[in-house]
């Protein structure tokens, strides 16, 4: 019985027997990829969300940016990036980081229609973010609040990756350097403009790759070791 | 999507050529554009292999192997691999590794194909052709700030009509009609002829007239100077300044279809321009005193900085820069023998390096020599030279050339000698090569007579030239030393990655730079028996002579151009921020372009120095 719920792809399919959103049915009949197949072989989207605040109770999703990882790069061929209407004042401690204003706000699209999309553009794939909490969160919020049901998620966190191995240096670590930016400098990789959701999705794709290169390879790791709980 | 936005095309935006195209264009880059990242040791291309990619270096460092399978480049941020094996069959020849971890942006074959077809700056950047590379690089270095001396034509400087006498008019009549039309100069022409037979300048007054004692009702044909150099009026005024360095006259006939039409002057330059070398040259001429031509060397910074400036190429610009120093030790020559007297014998005064090459950037040390008659006694005659020496050694270092460290300098008794002595030294140079005489021999093979009795230099390098080149055993060890200095194999941000893996800050344009090439030039030129030491004359000499191919010559003047100018411009900033010349330049300092085309230039040198390895 335990087994059922831990296997998303069971899961999946459970939730497709009930489940009666037509938009979320199309992407449930798809299956989620083989947890033992090696990570070069599995399609990486890499997500990042810029919101209103932490809480996916209370904020909104302010924008969605993503770009995909197929045979180990990045195909920018494949970013997209989305401002979503919020009809709603937007706290101004959270214009400072994401530059999104009220009036850019209003005039995005409607968050339904950018779910449709997003959830077109995850069939067969898995998510790669940096740090899971808020992508799952407001995902979910989001699934719930417009479909009834949130799907099951595969995602890999590469802040979860660099957090496992910084566990393992006698030093430990300092939750600074484990923040995206921090982690790319380790790895030699260009400061891009932050706080961009689709900039901060092809960077966390990029210090994937890299973390990926600097462990085992993407070739001899199966994506069941990277999947973040 | 906004992908304008994008770091990515931020950065695409600012390397090479990509920074020609326009934005719609790169936005169909960026579009297609894929990220690869590469762990330090791993293969990008395997010989071999198929490869249907062009890459750009965003970060880290990769290394380039030639089909021998040695290295012959590092790449960095912001160069190219893959672009070969894109543009030919397709399959790569050489082989490419990371160095450090390297994150790659990758264009697809089609669209770099597309690109090539379409887009003139992309086609000229990928070309194979490295020598038109640079070639096209040095017109754009050095047309990068106009000013007005290379934008004003003679033309627009001259004044009317010159006056002309004929030829038959006496010196007094001529001195007459100067003072009465306020002119330093005239044209003499003979009666019913039209073409002009000389000119006449204040200085023939001073120099023939007066100090031979002339007759003032001699005609003026006796005293002007035949030979004629005039100019288009569609020449720069740069090109005119610099003809009247090289030629020390103050006066250019301007012509227009062949026909003279006016006359240009020095003043007429140094209005436009203040702080030039003619201008310097002709202060230094005059000046009385050590001290006064102290303050006048001041000026060599300054001058430098408005050639470079002014958009002159490097090699007028260093001859222009050797002229002053060559000025400052001619002046205080003639100071040395005001002081202490007529010679009691013949001698030549000699310079050696970088001033005698007329390859000077700024001051330097000086290199120099006292070549004596025979009939030298030394009793009798070297307390005079000595004195002269010390006085002009002295006066040197006081006007910013100083001493040389390794005495290479008239004041230094063994190199104070006569002329039978300077060819015992040259035999055993040559014939019994060592270490420590060689480098006295690169330095030796680089002379020029400044004062005195010019003969006395020629009589020595005839047969020296002779010598050497018959002399396999010394030519192999000048090939040996010729070598010793290498350019580096890569340019990176922070340092230059050497062979031994050394790290360096800046990268030495004169010894890994300038040095390799001028080495190299040596030895060509003393293989053709050459007796020229200016180092684009010698790979002339070289070509002609057929010790060198054609477009070995002209692939490293270009380059020796292209590092010139680069150093030159590095020198000219430095000065500009009130710093002292050096010969460091930071990677950081060079433009993307101008980094690949230092690193072709290097790359040339580097194949010629191979070749001359191979052959020895």
């Amino acid at each position: 019985m335990f087994s059922l719920f831990t296997n998303p792809d069971k899961k999946r399919q459970k939730l497709l027997e009930k489940v009666e959103n037509e938009i979320l049915k199309d992407y449930l009949s798809t299956p989620m990829p083989d947890l033992k197949l090696p990570a070069s072989e599995v399609e990486f989207l890499a997500l990042d969300f810029e919101t209103t605040g932490l809480d996916a109770n209370k904020e909104a999703i302010l924008s969605i940016g993503c770009t995909l990882i197929k045979d180990g790069r990045v195909k920018l061929s494949e970013n997209s990036h989305h401002f979503i209407q919020v009809n709603r004042e937007i706290p101004p401690e959270s214009v400072v980081i994401h530059k999104i204003t009220d009036d850019r706000a209003q005039t995005g699209e409607h968050l339904h229609n950018v779910l449709e999309m997003l959830l077109e553009k995850m069939k067969g794939r898995v998510l790669l973010v940096h740090y899971d909490k808020i992508e799952r969160n407001f995902f979910n919020a989001a699934c719930k609040e417009i479909y009834g049901d949130a799907p099951p998620l595969l995602i890999v966190d590469t802040l979860a990756i660099a957090q496992k191995r910084q566990d393992k240096l006698p030093q430990g670590f300092t939750p600074n350097s484990l923040r995206l930016f921090n982690l790319r400098a380790a790895y030699g990789l260009p400061r891009y403009n932050a706080h961009s959701a689709l900039e901060d999705a092809i960077a966390t794709a990029e210090l994937f790759l890299a973390q990926m290169a600097n462990g085992d390879g993407l070739e001899r790791v199966r994506l069941k070791d990277l999947l973040s709980k | 999507m906004e992908i304008e936005q994008l770091e990515i095309r931020e950065y695409l935006e600012t390397c090479s050529p990509l920074d020609k195209l326009s934005a719609e264009c790169l936005d169909e880059i960026v579009k297609t554009l894929e990220v690869a990242y590469l762990r330090r040791g791993k293969l990008l291309l395997n010989p071999g292999d198929e490869n249907q990619s062009l890459y750009l270096i965003r970060t880290g460092a990769l290394e380039l192997y030639d089909t021998d399978g040695n290295i012959s480049a590092q790449l960095s941020e912001g160069d190219w691999a893959g672009h070969r094996s894109t543009m030919l069959s397709g399959i790569v020849t050489r082989k490419v590794m990371a160095i450090e971890d390297t994150l790659l942006y990758v264009i697809a074959a089609p669209v770099f194909k597309k690109l090539l077809k379409e887009q003139v700056p992309i086609r000229e950047y990928f070309s194979e052709r490295k020598n038109e590379r640079i070639r096209s690089a040095i017109k754009d270095i050095s047309n990068n700030e106009r000013s007005t001396l290379i934008s004003t034509r003679v033309g627009e400087l001259s004044h009317a009509l010159p006056l002309i006498v004929e030829s038959t008019t006496t010196i007094k009549e001529a001195a007459n009609r100067m003072t009465s039309e306020h002119v330093s100069a005239l044209l003499v022409m003979n009666q019913g002829e039209s073409n002009i037979q000389g000119i006449i300048t204040d200085r023939e007054f001073c120099t023939k007239v007066v100090a031979n004692g002339l007759n003032l009702e001699d005609t003026v044909d006796t005293i002007m100077t035949r030979n004629l150099i005039t100019m288009p009026s569609t020449a720069t005024a740069s090109q005119a300044l610099l003809t009247m360095a090289r030629n020390n006259i103050r006066h250019i006939p301007v012509l227009e279809n062949n026909i003279i039409k006016s006359m240009v002057t020095a003043a007429d330059i140094i209005r436009q321009q203040s702080d030039n070398a003619v201008y310097l040259i002709n202060e230094i001429h005059r000046a009385k005193s050590v001290e006064e031509l102290t303050s006048l060397s001041k000026q060599l910074a300054p001058t430098l900085v408005n050639l470079v400036k002014s958009g002159l190429n490097a090699d007028d610009t260093a001859h222009s820069i050797s002229s002053i120093g060559e000025s400052i030790a001619k002046r205080l020559l003639r100071m040395a023998e005001e002081k202490l007297g007529p010679p009691p014998i013949p001698y030549a005064f000699i310079i050696a390096g970088s001033q005698a090459r007329n390859e000077q950037t700024a001051h330097s040390d000086q290199d120099n020599a006292l070549i004596l008659s025979d009939d030298y006694v030394e009793e009798k005659h070297d307390e005079y030279f000595l004195a002269l020496a010390q006085f002009v050694s002295d006066g040197l270092d006081a006007c910013g050339y100083i001493y040389c460290p390794g005495d290479v300098m008239a004041t230094n008794k063994k190199w104070r000698q006569p002329l039978s002595v300077w060819r015992s030294y040259f035999k055993k140079w040559i014939d019994e090569p060592e270490p420590k005489p060689l480098m006295y021999a690169s330095i030796f093979f680089d002379l020029r007579c400044i004062f005195g009795e010019a003969q006395l230099l020629e009589e020595l390098q005839t047969k020296v030239y002779k010598r050497t080149k018959k002399s396999d055993l010394f030519i192999n060890l000048m090939v040996e030393n010729a070598l010793h200095y290498r350019p580096p194999l890569g340019l990176f941000r922070h340092f230059v990655l050497e062979k031994t893996g050394a790290e360096q800050k800046a990268l030495n344009m004169k010894k890994r730079g300038v040095v390799p090439i001028i080495d190299l030039a040596r030895v060509y030129a003393l293989k053709a028996g050459s007796h020229v030491i200016n180092t684009q004359e010698r790979l002339e000499a070289a070509a002609v002579a057929g010790v060198l191919s054609q477009e070995g010559k002209a692939d490293l003047k270009d380059a020796f151009e292209f590092i010139s100018t680069v150093r030159l411009q590095h020198q000219a900033m430095q000065i500009e921020n009130g710093k002292i010349a050096d010969n460091h330049v930071p990677p950081e300092e060079l433009s993307s372009l101008e980094r690949r085309h230092l690193k072709d230039s290097f790359e040339i040198v580097s194949t010629l120095q191979t070749a001359m390895e191979r052959l020895s």
